[in-house]
């Protein structure tokens, strides 16, 4: 069986860190989450992978080139503009062919585990398959009405509560959705849903049926959702595997994997679950504390402290430092004595929602270079490629592009 | 610089080798052709590319032994008549290298009566092997072989089938690459391992004035002297999806974005910035040694020479050794003075550059410590070198080096530094703010790349254009050179890399506002004078694109584009600026359709002199 992830998309409420990658290639627990995504269908044997990949693809085509190093064969498809999934799964048409029995459609920017795409192919029936599952806040999704398993309604971001079943967006189709997905009208937010396509299929009397799974699904919605995504992720991580090299002296307790030629130097205590990818170079002195993930070619100057919190690569991080469920872009460096505070229960600003969480410190976007000294007060962030002049407390959210004088 | 293949096995050729040759054919793509055996002799060739060799081969062509050949012409126009496989009677030949001798060996086999279909050097080989097989008595295809290479003055990598003997191919190597890979009760060979990456890992290399033979489930070696020959088998780490497309357009653009992680994987676990110091386990040469040298040598060809220009400044600077660029294949014919207390660095991306590993060979022969700079595990070069470097940068397909050449860079820092520390020219501090800087390049790069559509707007500019100028000083000078071979080699513009000062002394004169310059003018000791030089153009009425920092507000006064990349170290902006210039090449190459991965009359791996 073939699958179609849906990797197109920017993901703009992740930003500022989707400015210059997609949210697929957000990373939990050190890997994108299109990898979480694309082991969980090799976990089911389903080898064959139609990539449909759009805003800054390159990034997407870098890391898994043609699969091979992740077990499966990807095809990459470009959708040109970003107009609804039934436009996206479209794209795919010329490469599902008609007499196929079946195809997956996943969207390549939620976690899913290997047992959710189980419980699909398990639970198919009828023309076409939703899985769900349960949540009890379902304000922000697709919510599920059916009778039995038959689908009888599907609601957008339902005002009241109608159901606790949601849409994960993962579906089973045969090859004729394709025609269905061509009658599809435009919806009034000017986008080819395949939400849509299903609704007319139900409408017109078609077997649509829900396949329900109680396994993790987890949707980053917001960027700071990425560290609750991460902490889950990590909870599960037994791996304790040292591939690189650790200094006498060296504290690690827990589950940690440290990837190769990365240093970590004497008197640095690492308390688990924690992975620190290749190339690092971390302390002397340092203290790492749990669900924290660092990227590759990251560097970590002694007396500095990170708990919590998502390091991209290449960061720089310099000495007396606090970071603390946070999140670092890659390539952002900062000064001596950078700290970032941490804040519980924040309301956070977007635009003209405002929007809580739980815990949080700050999001830098890629590339920002902070100056020593500088203090973060929670909850405001740093977009991409700012440069903020030693001395300066952040207390409001800073633009892309910014000098902070 | 052809590409040879060869299969023998339990399975259907004529796929393999035309999947085979296909991998191959950066190596050259003028015409093509196979072999197969099966009871009698097929031969299918067919001017121009792979694919329309494809179109003439019939559909249900069986046979389990076959040799393939794709060609970039030396001796005879690229024509059918030309191509490869080479017959005689029964025996059908392919070669990589050139026959020097071969006008010699035609009159003396057209003597003995046989007829030339073509006008290449490798026809003689055929029939000359033709002549060995039944001249006194009948001989074996092996021994003919043996018989026949000694006879050849030049290089070649062969080889050979021949309908009398079914179920062996033969083969013999000097100074051409060739390598065996074994599969499983299947054998191949190929100009290099690319070709065998999707069927096998498990490789030998075939040294010079070796002969032998390959059979479905057997390999025999054989030296010069007819000894049998045992060879370790090598595994190779490279994967097949890196030799892919993976979704780019282009195999050069994808080699571009490969670089935050090639350059990566050229420096993991050599750089201590807490230390100062670069690790170079790999390099045997002890420290007394490094401090007693008295010159260096760089010798190389094409991007690699480039690479070699900024190591001279680097070596000088930083180990404080006086440091020549030659030009491998002046090198050889020149006559270098050499005592012995030189080190040579040669710097050749496929590790089988003809002139280059002559040059490396001469100055061995002084008694000169070498380190060889190359991209490939096993190669040539690696087994003529003292020491060897290898830029981590997997296979590089675009014939237009990219990741290469910034790997060669990252090498000549590493081993510039290394050798300043132990010379004690570099203090600790100066090396860390060095392997800081290095280290922060990829993410630098990495910016650069997010920003390519800024770039793709300014290539608009040459995309009409007859001529083209880059210039640069000191460090940016060899970035200059770079920038313009890049241009010219995909876009066919005509471009001059010079150093800005040269300009006034006679350059100057083709300046018109129908020559775009492109400056090179990040910050630098050399900045306000580079500035200047830019005057000086832009009082031509030329039209000046500047590479400069992101946070330089100075320039933009003085030019009308800037191409904006991340500030680094002095010494280190050249590799930024480099990646900024190989995506403007591109994008010009683009705007102008030209044939980007496989540029006209290029190959990539120059293994011919």
């Amino acid at each position: 069986m073939k699958a179609v992830i849906l990797a197109a998309g920017e993901g703009k409420r992740c930003r500022p860190l989707t400015l210059t990658r997609s949210k697929v290639m957000l990373p939990v627990a050190n890997k994108p989450i299109l990898e979480h995504v694309i082991n969980a269908l090799v976990k089911n044997d389903i080898q064959d992978i139609i990539l449909v990949v759009g805003y800054e693809k390159e990034r997407i085509m870098d890391y898994f080139e043609d699969g091979l190093n992740f077990g499966v064969k990807i095809e990459y498809i470009e959708q040109k503009t970003q107009i609804g999934t039934a436009h996206a799964i479209s794209q795919a048409r010329q490469m599902i062919a008609q007499d196929e029995e079946n195809f997956i459609v996943v969207n390549g920017d939620n976690i899913i585990g290997p047992d959710a795409i189980y419980d699909l192919i398990s639970g198919a029936q009828g023309d076409a398959t939703i899985l769900t599952c349960k949540k009890d806040d379902v304000s922000n999704y697709g919510v599920i009405v059916a009778k039995g398993k038959r689908v009888k309604e599907i609601i957008e971001k339902p005002k009241t509560l109608v159901s606790h079943l949601i849409n994960t967006g993962i579906y089973l189709f045969r090859p004729k959705i394709f025609e269905l997905i061509e009658r599809t009208p435009i919806s009034t937010t000017g986008e080819y849903a395949i939400t849509d396509t299903l609704q007319a299929m139900i409408d017109n009397g078609m077997d649509v049926t829900m396949a329900e799974t109680n396994t993790e699904w987890l949707d980053a919605v917001y960027s700071w959702n990425l560290l609750e995504a991460n902490t889950i992720v990590l909870s599960d991580l037994e791996a304790d595997n040292k591939e690189g090299k650790v200094e006498s002296g060296v504290n690690i307790k827990g589950a940690v994997f440290i990837g190769k030629n990365t240093i970590i130097r004497a008197g640095s205590y690492i308390v688990g679950p924690v992975i620190i990818g290749d190339n690092c170079d971390i302390g002397p002195n340092v203290v790492i504390l749990p669900s924290t993930c660092i990227g590759n070619n990251v560097s970590i100057a002694s007396f500095s402290y990170v708990k919590n919190s998502i390091l991209m690569n290449d960061v720089r991080i310099s000495t007396h430092s606090n970071i603390s469920c946070s999140v670092m872009g890659s390539n952002v460096s900062t000064g001596p004595n950078f700290i970032t505070e941490e804040g519980k229960d924040m309301l956070i600003q977007i635009e003209r929602d405002l929007l809580s969480a739980e815990k949080l410190g700050t999001i830098i976007g890629d590339d920002s270079e902070i100056g020593g000294n500088v203090l973060v007060r929670a909850g405001n962030m740093i977009s991409a490629n700012c440069r903020i002049s030693s001395g300066k407390t952040i207390t409001e959210d800073i633009p892309t592009n910014s000098i902070v004088i | 610089m052809c590409g040879i293949v060869g299969y023998i096995g339990d399975g259907q050729a004529v796929p393999i080798l035309l999947e085979s040759l296909k991998m191959l054919e950066y190596r050259g793509y003028d015409s093509a052709g196979i072999s197969i055996l099966n009871g009698t002799l097929e031969t299918y060739k067919m001017a121009g590319r792979i694919k329309n060799l494809e179109t003439i081969i019939p559909e249900n062509t069986q046979g389990s032994i076959g040799i393939g050949h794709t060609r970039w012409a030396t001796h005879g126009k690229p024509e059918t008549k030309n191509s490869h496989p080479h017959t005689s009677s029964n025996i059908s030949v392919v070669h990589n290298g050139i026959i020097e001798n071969y006008m010699e060996l035609k009159e003396r086999l057209i003597g003995l009566g046989y007829e030339f279909k073509s006008d290449t050097d490798t026809e003689v080989i055929a029939h000359l092997l033709h002549f060995n097989m039944h001249n006194s008595g009948e001989k074996c295809l092996l021994d003919s072989l043996a018989e026949t290479v000694k006879e050849l003055v030049g290089s070649y990598a062969i080889a050979a089938l021949c309908a009398d003997e079914p179920d062996i191919m033969a083969f013999a190597r000097k100074n051409s690459p060739l390598v065996i890979g074994i599969g499983k009760g299947s054998n191949y060979a190929a100009s290099d391992v690319t070709a065998l990456l999707k069927h096998t890992k498990e490789v030998i290399y075939i040294s010079d004035n070796e002969v032998g033979f390959l059979k479905a489930d057997s390999i025999s070696i054989f030296d010069h002297d007819g000894n049998s020959v045992s060879r370790n088998t090598e595994t190779i780490e490279w994967t097949l999806e890196a030799a892919e497309k993976a979704g780019y357009e282009h195999f050069m653009l994808k080699e571009i974005h490969e670089q935050p992680t090639s350059i990566q994987n050229t420096f993991a676990g050599k750089l201590s910035e807490l230390e100062g110091t670069v690790t170079l386990d790999e390099l045997y040469l002890e420290t007394d040694e490094i401090k007693r040298l008295k010159r260096a040598t760089i010798i190389a060809c094409g991007t690699s020479w480039n690479a070699g220009t900024l190591g001279k400044y680097l070596f000088e600077k930083l180990a404080g050794l006086h440091t020549d660029v030659e030009t491998a294949s002046e090198f050889r014919y020149g006559n270098p003075v050499l005592c012995g207390e030189e080190l040579t660095i040669a710097i050749t991306q496929s590790g089988e550059t003809a002139d280059t590993l002559a040059a490396v060979r001469s100055s061995s022969s002084y008694g000169c410590r070498s380190i060889a700079i190359t991209n490939v595990v096993g190669s040539t070069i690696t087994r003529e070198s003292d020491s060897v470097l290898y830029t981590r940068s997997g296979p590089e397909i675009g014939v237009a080096a990219t990741k290469t050449f910034t790997a060669q860079l990252i090498a000549l820092y590493m081993l510039a530094i290394h050798l300043g520390r132990i010379r004690g020219v570099v203090s600790a501090n100066e090396a860390r703010d060095l392997i800081v800087a290095m280290k922060r390049l990829p993410g630098q790069i990495q910016k650069i790349l997010n920003r390519k559509d800024a770039i793709k707007e300014c290539a608009t500019l040459f995309s009409d254009k007859r001529d083209c100028f880059f210039i640069g000083r000191y460090l940016n000078y060899p970035v200059a050179l770079e920038g313009a071979l890049k241009l010219k080699e995909i876009s066919y513009i005509h471009a001059e890399g010079y150093a800005a000062g040269e300009l006034k002394h006679g350059p100057l004169a083709l300046i018109t506002d129908e020559t775009p310059v492109v400056a090179i003018a990040t910050r630098g000791h050399t900045y306000e004078k580079i500035l200047s030089n830019i005057k000086e153009v832009k009082a031509r009425n030329a039209t000046v694109i500047a590479v400069a920092d992101d946070d330089d507000t100075e320039i933009e006064k003085y030019v009308d584009i800037v191409i904006r990349v991340p500030p680094s170290h002095e010494l280190l902006a050249p590799v930024l600026s480099s990646v900024a210039l190989q995506l403007l090449s591109y994008y010009t190459a683009l705007a102008r359709d030209c044939s980007i991965d496989k540029p006209r009359n290029l190959a990539k791996s120059v293994t011919v002199e």
